[in-house]
Order: structure tokens, then sequence, then C-alpha cells
């Protein structure tokens, strides 16, 4: 039979069907009320087995025509259990729907416990797996952006297995880190960022910590916010075995801007060396190094033979591969999940290549009578990177790859960034192995108290080589070879025992109570391997010895921190009307000084639930109002251990012809890789403590429509004080700096999360979610002004120090920190447009070449007169006004989409590449183009840090969008259900900004590079 | 019963948690808590005093200081504003080379006084202890001395520093303080020295040539109103005599240095034991790094196109070295201060280059060699960049000078001539008709012309106060301007007690 007969003949026994019954039809009618009679409107009322269905209307009344009076009909809204009723030939119904307490109840993981969602105080964010869109993404990082108020993700990095930078609440921190803390099924192990031993396809849940009456209980490090990660756990009474397969296809979202026509580009060239008073280089003649330059006219004409696309060279359009295959189960007795993810990673450069393979195996046992449990949790993780990015797609197309022997063409002798002879000839990876395992028992032995024990394990190693050959390489070619082994290794313990006491009194006076101590102990070890000068380099790395016995290097250390802490938590409800919290946690740690062994963090909350009030409930409006406000303090403890110490240094000296290690007072911290000039430290502060941070949080949950509008609305204020940072001291004491905790830090905001179910029908769903967050950051002190050797603004007096390191190009850092003002700022010169005859450019105050037509008119801000440093001011602010994003879901039938929109406003970019790019060097100044946008083309120009470099780099992202189909009812008794889906990220982006993308790092710098990657994911998921 | 075990359990976690210490010792370094031990600890301890003479931050930067600021060198352009402030006399506290250099001394004096404060009383063998002693009471004293000459009045620190509230040391009282305590430490030295050379480091005829050194540097500053030296209460002719004693001893009481009378055996880099070097730093193209190994050459030698040129020998053989950055160049005021026929410029200053087969490839006349260059540094077995030139720091030579300058009688007129004669000019036959002042002023001319580029010259011309004489930038300055570099202003700032 083929396809058109069989339609035929399902719509003829349809239609028989239907005349069959059509005397047999009743109508039936009622309402739909919740519990307290209110009505429901928009209730589902679907005669079961059929299409045939109807809304309840604005008083949740219903009609319906149904064809049998023995029908069920189900009756279903969401927040709401379902119900069916049998007609049983009654025509009127009253039907009355009870909350879905299941989702009232919603459970939600804080540190050392749970809490109802509903009963929470402190300002928690709840990212539930289950009910987020399927995003094709191998980072945890990657699942949380744009879900949670007040927390920023930004991936600037689209190298393989990059990670990403977290920021909750803004960063608090100038030295001691921002990063918030992860805390994996109760094991805090380390900081969000680069969390790749867990695979997203195994997380159930995250829970975000903002306000300090929820991550107060991590104490010392819970200042930068706390990220709860529960693992999926067994599948309920059954046996389940999933299977997902997720291919990627990566390409550059835009064209790279390179030269393609390489006689203009050396018309432009030459134009620059003329202008700056260079010989010119085009000229059809040999350069100082030997190297034969063709002039513009070889060029022109085609008389020169070659131009290379280095692009096409060094880039491929990658393939990435995620496959994980799951089996969970739970009996009455056991839980347990096994699963395992393996995934490969192309970068964009040729042999730019990343895997890593997880195990995560999960098992919970329950003993004695049911009233304990035993668990374990192990992962065992390994991976390993080839690093190959970087190469040079942005060499001189006028050269060869070859030259006419097959052998790589070098641009003279100098040459160390041929990108095929670097990657056929270099070493560069790494490998990590990493295990994690927990095992835990949670004996309720009594009703009422509940104790738990966890003990965790981290162990991470990972081992890196390289070997920089004595050709095509700048290491190599000075060392005569150089290669050489790095291993770290990291062994984390942590134990953790609390009781658990929970017991309503009256009826109406709810306790819980939670009291436990903590221990941890960390050590991390490496060893760093290094030779030089090799004899025999066709074994690089993995033979040092082949190097000169006299250059060999070798150095190791081991760091060991140890921390204790006892900490509590009371919850206590009125009535389930009026919440209070309290928290505290005492932290000492090996890190701090003898002076300042403790420190404790008290928090405490209160919340009212409105809308059990009478004078809430009667008006109808609200399905929930809860006013929360909190008030902690939390700290950060990132500071390395030893400070406490005096610590020594290290050198060689050669003596009776050999070197003798040497060992003394003083010890480098820093060595400028250019100068060599090295800063000294190892003086100890017997003082040093933890960043602390207070905490105020209000806030306010509203539902309406029955749930189906549900906003969250919070306003914080943080604040730092006691920055870690280095105090100067006087050259004299042979010591240039100190860590000490001198300055203060805020940070306030504002963050709103609208969440909407706008249709919810039997075939229809659809709804979205509306995030806000802003965040406003100032540097209110960095510290004592001589101590902190603060530079003062000329204009304004403003105290600030430059923050980061210097941008070559200007011999200048852009950023500033800066009493009074964000993190960060720019800071640098104004420019006026181009100059445009020298008398205009004498009057600006400018001398000598940068007086010159064609030159930027720089601002003599201060009006002396002459243009120098004094005239710099702040000009530009790298920190977003605010972000936002928004999250779409629609479904029908069995199809699913998904869209995610993400923005941020209001920053600015410092573009390093604003000018001497292909692109806009043709749109120079010259006597014929008197352009006020652009200065001329001059090599060896001075520039300095203006505003003409900072772009407003607003922008609206279509981050994600996947679109699915999920079969069900699958013929094959094998395959419970399957879904296939198509996800896209970095779709498209709505900006100003004239750079590749918007999105840079923290600090705003932009750095051209190549272009963002849009990626196609093909997906199959299969449950059996 | 399963009740009880749980919170014994739990108790004895707690217990546990209880009784366990904050305190974690330091595992892979060394601290004040774990060195000093033993003998060979100490030893280390000597090594890195020695070391922090090897700093970049120190050993190029002494040559900013005292050649840049003569009438020896001047920059090379493009340097940055704080190394052309040394040339223009514009030296501020701001300057970073000079806060570099600083800072770097105090680094070396702090290390010394690490041995001193952990040697005596630990029951070493004394001959070890006075060894150790002696070494690290001569570093204290050479470091201290390049403070004075450099800053003048500046911290004298005394004790080791490792606690905050000791990084904020006093100005000496006057010069008189100073230099008694230079000299206080270095007769110590002398006495808890033996001879024993070992190049890299210093021994008792290192510390009799030092003191002799401090001794003329005060006699010649007091003798010619240096602003300050007035404070030193010994007269000027005693501080003479005091520094003919001490280089007298160097000159008559040891065999083991002595007069070199071959002049590019004296600057051959593989001979840092020749008879000239009493002391001499260590660096070695080895290392790995720099300050282990020397860049020096690249300083003084100009940029030649990136290739490896030769220099003629005078025994017409050929060294190969690499260019460099054309950093310090060669003053025509210096490079005309010799005769013709002076084998110091002949011999060690370079004007002309060849390939490897000793073929000529270029001279200052035809533009090939931008300035004339020393070849004092000049490494042979060059590395690309790394090298095993050294500062010479003290050599035979000099003190022979110091006695003649110190004597100014016909004991140290034959000294004076024996470097004359060495170099191929004339000698003096005798003191008749020259004043004693007017044989000390050919005595500064000829260290100008024996030790140019060795970083001496700016301190002979400020301790004979005849800086603004011979240096057209330093003119219209205050005297104490010219005689002193200012103290760092973050010095100024972060003690304050200056």
């Amino acid at each position: 039979m083929n396809k058109k007969n069989r339609i035929w003949l399902f719509s003829a026994i349809l239609t028989v069907l239907c005349f069959g019954f059509v005397n047999a039809q009743i109508t039936i009618n009622g309402v739909v009320t919740d519990p307290g009679g209110q009505p429901l409107p928009g209730a589902t009322i679907v005669e079961q087995g059929t299409n045939n269905g109807a809304i309840t209307d604005f008083d949740g009344a219903f009609e319906l025509s149904i064809a049998n009076r023995e029908t069920i009909i189900a009756v279903s809204y969401i927040g709401f259990i379902k119900k069916e009723i049998q007609v049983k030939g009654q025509t009127t119904f009253n039907i009355v729907l009870e909350e879905d307490v299941a989702q009232l109840n919603e459970v939600v993981v804080v540190g050392y416990g749970a809490v109802k969602k509903s009963d929470l105080t402190g300002s928690v964010s709840s990212v539930k797996m289950d009910k987020l869109p399927a995003r094709a993404t191998n980072s945890i990082d990657g699942l949380l952006q744009g879900q949670v108020a007040g927390v920023q993700v930004v991936s600037p990095s689209d190298d393989p297995g990059a990670g990403s930078v977290v920021r909750i609440r803004g960063g608090s921190s100038l030295r001691g880190g921002n990063d918030p803390l992860v805390v994996v099924d109760g094991f805090p192990i380390g900081n969000a960022g680069d969390l790749k031993q867990i695979s997203p396809q195994d997380i159930a849940s995250m829970e975000v910590l903002k306000d300090a009456s929820a991550s107060a209980i991590y104490g010392s490090r819970g200042a930068n916010g706390v990220i709860m990660i529960t693992t999926k756990k067994g599948a309920k009474n059954t046996t389940e075995v999933t299977v997902s397969q997720q291919n990627t296809f990566s390409s550059f979202t835009s064209e790279l801007n390179l030269w393609r026509d390489p006689a203009l580009m050396a018309e432009l060239n030459n134009e620059g060396r003329i202008n700056g008073g260079f010989v010119p280089i085009y000229i059809g003649a040999e350069d100082v190094n030997g190297v034969y330059y063709p002039s513009v006219q070889e060029l022109k004409d085609g008389t020169w033979p070659y131009f290379t696309q280095w692009d096409d060279v060094v880039f491929r359009n990658p393939v990435s591969n995620n496959t994980n295959l799951a089996i969970r189960s739970q009996t009455d007795k056991t839980q347990f999940s096994l699963s395992t993810t393996y995934y490969t990673n192309e970068g964009i450069y040729i042999n730019d290549d990343y895997e890593k393979l997880n195990i995560n195996l999960n098992v919970i046992h329950k003993i004695f009578n049911d009233k304990a449990k035993v668990g374990g949790n192990v992962i065992y993780s390994k991976g390993k990177r080839n690093n190959n990015g970087g190469l040079a797609y942005w060499r001189n197309p006028i050269f060869p790859v070859y030259d006419d022997n097959n052998d790589y063409f070098l641009i003279g002798n100098n040459d160390f960034s041929h990108p095929i002879a670097l990657t056929n000839h270099r070493t560069s990876k790494n490998e990590f192995k990493d295990f994690i395992g927990s095992a835990f028992i949670d004996v309720q032995f009594l009703p009422s108290l509940n104790l738990r024990t966890q003990l965790n394990h981290k162990f991470g190693h990972s081992i890196t080589d390289y070997y920089n050959p004595k050709v095509y390489t700048l290491d190599g070619t000075f060392n005569n070879g150089a290669g050489g082994i790095s291993n770290w290794e990291n062994n984390e313990t942590v134990v953790e025992t609390y009781l658990t006491f929970n017991k309503t009194f009256n009826e109406k006076h709810q306790l819980s109570a939670m009291g436990g101590v903590s221990y941890q102990y960390y050590t991390s070890r490496t060893s760093d391997l290094k030779a030089f000068d090799f004899f025999n380099e066709s074994l690089g790395n993995e033979y040092l010895a082949a190097g000169n016995p006299d250059q060999q290097s070798v150095a190791n250390s081991l760091t060991e921190t140890v921390m204790y802490s006892y900490l509590g938590r009371l919850n206590y409800t009125y009535n389930d009307k009026y919440l209070a919290t309290f928290t505290m946690r005492s932290d000492g740690s090996s890190k701090f000084g003898s002076n300042n062994r403790w420190a404790t963090f008290p928090s405490g909350a209160v919340g009212w639930k409105m809308h059990k009030e009478d004078f809430i409930s009667d008006l109808n409006i609200f399905n929930e109002l809860k006013l929360r406000g909190s008030y902690g303090i939390s700290g950060n403890q990132g500071i390395a251990p030893y400070l406490i110490n005096s610590r020594y240094g290290q050198d060689r000296y050669y003596v009776n012809g050999g070197w003798q290690t040497t060992i003394g007072p003083g010890f480098v911290v820093d060595r400028d890789a250019q100068t060599g000039k090295k800063t000294w430290a190892g003086i100890p502060n017997p003082d040093l403590k933890w960043e602390t941070t207070s905490q105020l949080n209000i806030g306010a949950d509203f539902a309406f429509f029955d749930r189906r509008l549900k906003v969250t609305v919070d306003y914080y204020d943080k604040y730092t004080t006691d920055l870690l940072r280095e105090r100067l001291l006087s050259p004299s004491s042979s010591y240039d700096e100190m860590w000490v905790n001198d300055g203060e830090i805020q940070n306030k905001g504002v963050e709103l999360t609208i969440d909407g179910i706008i249709l919810n029908k039997e075939n229809w769903d659809f709804s979205g979610s509306l995030i806000f967050s802003k965040n406003k950051n100032e540097v209110v002190s960095l510290g004592n002004e001589i101590s902190s050797g603060l530079n003062t603004d000329a204009l304004t007096g403003m105290k600030y120090e430059f923050s980061g390191s210097v941008v070559e190009a200007f011999r200048a850092i852009p950023n500033i920190l800066a009493v009074g003002q964000p993190i960060n700022v720019f800071y640098g010169y104004r420019v006026d447009g181009i100059i445009q005859s020298e008398d205009e450019g004498l009057a600006a105050g400018l001398t000598g070449a940068l007086a010159q037509p064609g030159e930027f008119k720089y601002l003599d801000l201060n009006e002396d007169g002459v243009i120098d440093e004094n005239d710099r001011t702040i000009i530009g602010d790298p920190n977003p006004d605010f972000l936002a994003s928004l999250n779409l879901q629609a479904r029908y039938k069995q199809f699913d989409l998904s869209l995610f929109f993400n923005g941020s406003f209001g920053q600015d970019i410092f573009d390093t590449k604003r000018f001497n790019e292909p692109s806009n060097q043709p749109l120079r100044w010259t006597l014929d183009n008197l352009t006020n946008s652009y200065p001329s083309l001059r090599e060896g120009r001075n520039l300095f840090m203006s505003d003409w470099f900072i772009q407003k780099a607003s922008f609206v992202r279509l981050q994600n969008f996947s679109l699915g189909y999920r079969f069900e009812n699958l013929n094959s008794s094998k395959i419970k259900n399957a879904r296939v889906f198509v996800n896209g990220t970095n779709l498209f982006t709505i900006t100003d900004f004239e750079g590749y993308d918007p999105e840079v790092g923290s600090n705003g710098i932009y750095w051209g590079g190549y272009p963002k990657l849009r990626n196609w994911t093909l997906g199959l998921e299969f449950t059996f | 019963m399963k009740l009880k075990k749980i919170i014994l359990g739990l108790a004895f976690a707690i217990g546990l948690i209880s009784c366990e210490s904050l305190d974690v010792e330091p595992q892979s370094f060394y601290s004040d808590e774990n060195f000093y031990k033993t003998i060979e600890d100490v030893e280390a301890a000597i090594l890195y005093a020695y070391d922090a003479l090897t700093l970049v931050s120190y050993a190029p930067v002494t040559y900013y200081l005292a050649e840049l600021a003569t009438d020896n060198c001047s920059v090379k352009p493009d340097e940055g504003a704080d190394a052309q402030a040394f040339v223009n006399w514009e030296v501020t506290s701001q300057n970073e080379l000079l806060t570099q250099f600083y800072r770097s001394v105090y680094i070396a004096i702090n290390r010394a006084n690490a041995v001193i404060e952990n040697v005596e009383g630990k029951g070493f063998n004394p001959q070890d202890e006075r060894r150790l002693l002696g070494e690290a009471l001569f570093l204290r004293a050479y470091n201290h001395f390049n403070v004075v000459k450099a800053f003048g009045l500046a911290p004298l620190q005394k004790s080791l520093i490792d606690k905050l509230d000791e990084t904020t040391a006093p100005l000496p009282e006057d010069m008189d303080e100073v230099y008694t305590f230079l000299i206080d430490d270095l007769t110590k030295a002398i006495d808890y020295l033996e001879v024993n050379r070992v190049a890299g480091r210093a021994d008792k005829i290192a510390a009799q040539a030092l003191l002799a050194k401090v001794y003329l540097f005060a006699a010649s500053a007091k003798a010619s109103g240096v602003p300050k030296y007035d404070a030193v209460t010994e007269s000027a002719d005693n501080l003479y005599a005091k520094a003919a004693e001490y280089s007298g001893y160097v000159l008559n009481g040891q065999g083991e240095y002595n007069h070199d009378l071959n002049l590019q055996n004296i600057y051959d880099v593989e001979k840092p034991t020749g008879p000239e070097h009493i002391f001499i730093l260590s660096m070695d193209r080895l290392g790995t790094e720099e300050g282990n190994y020397s860049k020096l050459s690249k300083y003084f030698i100009p940029w030649l196109g990136g290739a490896t040129v030769y220099l003629a020998n005078n025994d017409n053989s050929y060294i190969a070295t690499h260019d460099g950055w054309s950093v310090f160049q060669t003053n025509s005021d210096l490079y005309n201060s010799y005769e013709a026929t002076d084998k110091r410029r002949n011999e060690l200053i370079v004007s002309e280059i060849f390939d490897e087969n000793g073929v000529s490839i270029g001279t200052i006349g035809d533009g090939t060699i931008p300035y004339p260059f020393t070849r004092k540094y000049v490494d042979p077995s060059f590395q690309g960049d790394k090298t095993s030139t050294k500062p010479y720091l003290i050599r035979y030579s000099d003190i022979q000078l110091v006695y003649a300058e110190a004597t100014a009688n016909t004991d140290g007129l034959i000294h004076y001539n024996q470097i004359r004669k060495r170099a191929g000019v004339s000698e003096l036959p005798d003191l008749s008709g020259i004043s004693v002042d007017e044989f000390r002023d050919l005595v500064i001319e000829e260290r100008q012309r024996e030790f140019a580029y060795e970083g001496d010259r700016l301190w002979d011309l400020r301790r004979n106060n005849i800086v603004q004489q011979e240096v057209v930038e330093a003119a219209g300055l205050s005297p104490e301007a010219v005689a002193f570099y200012p103290i760092p202003q973050r010095e100024i700032d972060l003690n304050p007690n200056i």
C-alpha cells in the first residue's frame, strides 16, 4: 500500500467513526477553581484520547461537547496537579485543582543542606537542567550563561578547551581573584571558569548563592559568590540508558581583515615608511636581511609570482565531537549512576587540538532500615591539549609557503613565524589527569536529627612538554635548541561533618539548626626540567640529556595549606509566614598571618511571605509575594600561601669554573621578560589576612496569574575592605614590596528576573524569561597613597594606579584603578580629529613630527600650551551599564525551539586595531584626502593612548538557537524516547563595534586577532 | 548502640580538628627559620651576596652612572629619557635607572648582612668563620662605598632587614660616620681574610685595595672641597698617607697579583685570574638568564648589521664578536685624550672590522662603524647575546695609580711610569718642576685613559671636584648636585626617617 492510499484509508475510517458516534454527543460544562475557590481562567480540558478540548474562560467556566458518556476528561493547569475525571453521564462539573506541591516544595541546594525554594531568605538562583532547553555546550559556564541575574559569563577565547570568566555581582577584589567558588555535591572543588572535570550532561541542577546570607556559610571563600552543582543520580525505579551524540561544526562569523591586494598593501607600506623618513621596502631590492621585496609595479602587473592567503594555510573548519553514555538505575535500596563523556575539540588553527574523557560513577545505598545512606562519587577525567595556536595568519602574502627547493620559505634569518615550519617542528603540548572522589554517610538517627559526614579528595596532575628547535623558533635559535618538561600535581582533602536538627513545635514554630566542622588540606607540587643547547634534537624534549649538561636547569616546589572551620546555621519559620536565617562560619587558615589566624563570618536574613497574610491574599493578585532582606560578611582568601613567612631567594654564581647555587634574603616575585628587571619580595607580613566583604541584600519574589508570571527583584550593596595588595617598601630596605590588606571597593546593583508562561496548551507551549542586571562598581580606596605608590591625575587630583601590562604599540598601560571610579577605566589623551595644517598642530600645543598635518590632534586639556602627560584623563569605561538576556522557549507537539539572546550595554572597548588594518589603511589622511577621521600613514609614529581608539561596544547577540524533535511512542519497545536537535551558537550580533567581536576580556582591550566562531551542532539522544 | 558509635565518631572528628595546628612549615624554600645551619649554607649565602653584583639592575647600570655622566661616553639617541638624563646631567630623583641602582646596592648589602649575622657564634670552624665574615664585611663596605660615591649621605645598613619596622633606616649623621663605618668594616675584613685568589670573590688583597681607594676618595674629596667632606675629621694629608699605606701593602706585600705587561691579555675574557684582577665579577655565557651570563658587550659594541665580525689582535690574529646595541658610545673627548702611539687606543679601541679571513669590511671612516668602540668587553665564544664578559672591579693597575696619586713622590712615579710604558707612551723622567697637585692631576688624566669604560671615571671627577671642568653638560649646577645624585624619590616617599 502506498502512502497516498494509506492516508485515504485513514481518513475514511475517521469519517466513519465520526458518523458512527455523532448521535451520542453530549455537552458538558463546569467551572475550574483552585482550592480557595478562585476560578482558574485558561485551564485546559481535554477528552482523553482525542484532540477534542476546551479552555476555561475568565470565570473559570468551560463547555465541551463529548462523544462518549463514559469518556474521561483531563483537566490541567500550570502549577496544579492534572486531574482526570470520569464523565459517567454527569454534565456539570465543579472541578477543584490541587496545587502542585512538588513544584511549590521545590528544594534548592544551599551550603550544607537544602531548603524549600519558598522558604529562601537569601538571594539564591536555581537552574534545573531538566527545565533548561538543551544547549550544545561543553562547559558548565556555558550552561549558566544568561540563566541567572547578576551572573556574567564571558568567553573571550575560542581556543580548544579554553575556560571562561564567571563573575557574580561584579568584581570585589583587585588582587585576590574574583572567581566564584564551585561546590560539586558538597565538595568545594575550586574556582569557576575552568571546571573541566564535570560534563554538562551529568549535571542535574545548579544553584548560585549570591548574597551574604547564602554565601557566608563558605566564609573566607564566599565573597565572590558560590555555585553549587548537583550531579545526576539514579533514575526513578527503573534502569535508564542514555546515549547522546553531538557534532559541532565551526566557522568564522565574518571575513578576516587581511590584505587581499598585495599591490595596495605595498603602496601603502611604502607611503608609511616614506612619511616616517624610512627607506621604502617595496622597491624591487633586497632589504638589510637580504630578502628581496618586489616593487609595487611588479606586484601590480603580475610579474611577482607569489600570492599566499596565509589564513587558508593556518585555519581550518573545525569539527568537534561529544559523545555521552550514561546508565542510571534505582531500586528501593540503591541508586546508581555511571556516565562517560568523550569530547574532542578542534581549534580553528591546524593541529590545535583538545580532547578529554570523563567518567563519573555515583552510588548511594540505604542501610539501617533506610535510616542511613552511604554513598560515593568517583570522577576520573583525563585529557590532552596540543597547542598550535597563534600561527601567523597575518604573514606577508607576497611570500610563498615553500621555496623552489620545496623548503620552507623564510623571510630572512630571523623569521620565527613560518606557520607550517612551526606546526611540523615545534612541540607544545599538555596532558592532564584528574580524580575526584567523595564518600559520605548520612544518618537520620532521629526523625528530627540528621548527621552527615563527607570525605572528599581531589587529585590533579598535569604534564607540559615543549621543544623549540634550533631553527624556526626564537627561543631555540637563541639557545641552540630549548626544551623542557613541567609537572604539576595537587591533592586536596576536605572532611566535613555536620548535624542537622529539624523540628516543628506547636505546628507554628518550625526550627532547623545545623552545626558542623570542616577540615581542608591542600598540597601542590611542581617540578620543572629544562635543557638548552642540544647536540641532537631528533628526540626533542623527550631526551633532555641531549642538551648541554652545563645548562640544564631544574626547579621544584611544594605548597601546603591547611584550613579548619566551624560552621552553623539556624532557620526559624513562624506560621509559614515569617522566616529568619542566621549563619556563622569561623575559618582558621595557614595562609593568614599569626596575628590574624581566625576569621569569623556571620550573616542574618529575614523573609516575609506576605501572600499568606489575609490582607494580601484577599487582593487576589499575588500567588506569591515575599520580601527578603539579608546582611552578612564573607571573605576572600585568594592569596598565595607563605606570604607570612620570610622567604629566601636563589640564584647561581659562577665560581671556580662551575655554577654554585646561592641562597639568601630577597625573593624574586616578578621578572620583566623584556628588560630582565626583577621585583623583590620575601619580607613576611604577620598581619596578613582575608579580604572582607559585607553585603546587604533586599529582594522580593512575586508570582501572579497562578504562577504563570514570576518576578524576582533584588538590590544589593557589597562593600569590600582590606583589599589584598602589594605595598611598596623603601628601596634601601632591599625589598620592593610586601603583601598587605589595604583598599576598599564597592559594588551596588539591581537584578530582575521575569519568567512568564505565555501559552500552555496541549500542543503548544510558549514561555520566556527576561533577565536584567545592573552593577555599579567603584574603587573607594587604593590604600595608603604613599605606600601604594599612587599617581595623581594632573587635572583633577584623582589618585590612581595603572592596572595590567603595557600595550606595546602605545608604550602605555590602558587601564587604571582610580579612586572614585569603576575598576579598569581607560586613561589617556583626548583627540579632536586630525591636524590639517602645521599651524593648527602648533596651535594645539604639539611640536615636531606630532604637529604635522595628518597627525592626531591631541587636546591640551590643562590648557598650558603643551601636550604632555598632564593632559591625560579618563577616556572610557569597559564595565557595562547593564546586562540583559532573553530566553524564549516554544513547543509545538514534538518540536521544540529555543532562542537565547544575550546583551551587554554601555561598555567601551579600547580598540588597538582601530587603525593600520587592511580595511582602514586606505582611508588614511593624505593631501588628496583631507579627512578628519583617520591619520596619515607614518611608520615610527609614537602613538598615545587616546579616546580615538575607544569604541562603544554595546551588543545583542543571538547566543543560542536550538530546534529539536522528540520521537514519542516509538514502536520499538527498546527505545523509550529519542530526540534530534540542531543547535547554533553565536549566530548573529548587533553592535556598532567595528572589530570582529565586542565580547572581550574584562579590561576591555580588543587585540584584533581573528573573528569569533559560529558553531552548528547536530545532536542525537536516545533513552533506552 | 549504633547511635553511640556515631556520636563517638563525631566527637573524634571534632577533636581531631581542634588538636591540629595551623602552622605550616615551609617545605620547598629556605627562610631564616631553616637556613644557616651548616657552613655550606653560609657559603651559599655569601655567594648570594656576590651574585647581587651581577644583577641586571646593578652591573650594567653602573656604567650609566659612572661613564655616561662623564666625558667618556654618551648614549644612543633612542635610549629612554632616563638614560639620556645621565648624559645631560638632568638626573632627577624620579630616574628609574638611578632607583634601580640604589635598590640593587642595598640588596647586595642585605645579603652581606645576612652572612654577618648568621656566621658568628654558630660554632663553625674558626677559619671558615673568619673567611666568610671577612668576605661579607668586604662586600658590605664595597657596596656602601658605591652608595657614598653615587649618593653621598644615604642609609648605612648595619644589620639584616627582615621585618617591616626595619625598612626605614635613617641617614647617617655625616661623612665622618660613613667613612668610619667603611674603614671599620674593611679593617676587620683585612684582619679576617687571607690571600686567596678565586675569580669572582674577594680576599685580603682586595680588602686592602678597597680600603686604599676609600682613603684616597676621602682624601681627595676633602682636599678639593667636595661638599660634606669637611665633616671628615682626619686631615687630607693623613688620609692620603693611609691610602698610600694600604695601596703599598697591595703593591709590595704579596706575590699573587701584579702588573700585566700585555694590555690585551688583561681584557682576555678567558683570563679572569690574570695577574691584574684583584677583584673581578664572575659571569659565564653558559648561564640561563642575564646576570648569570653577561650582555655587557652588547652595550658597548655598535650595531653592525647583526652579523659576526672580527677584530684584529696585536699578534695579527683575529677574534670574533657579535655586534651590539650601540648603547654606550665613545666620546671624541676620550678618543682624543690618547696620544697617537697609545696602545690603549690603538689596541683596545676598534676603528676597523674584518671578516673571518681578516679582510677589512669597514672602518669608522667609511661609516661602517658608527663610533670607535672598546674591546674591553668582547667574548669570541659568545652564544647569541650571551657572553662571559665581566666588569673589572679592582685591577692591580688601579692600585698602582692610587699609590702614585696618594704618595705623589718618586715611589709613586715608578708605578705611574709603568702604566704609561705598557701603553707605549712617554714616561715622566722625574718630578722636578711638578707640584704634588700637578702630579695628582696627571694621575687623574692617566686614570681616564687607563680605566676608560670601566665605570670609575665619574668617581674620579667627583672626588677631585672637577666634574664641571671636564663635563660641559654639568655646567651651572650646584656643587651638591654635581657631587651627589639625588636620593631616589621612592626612598624619600617611603622612608619617613629621610
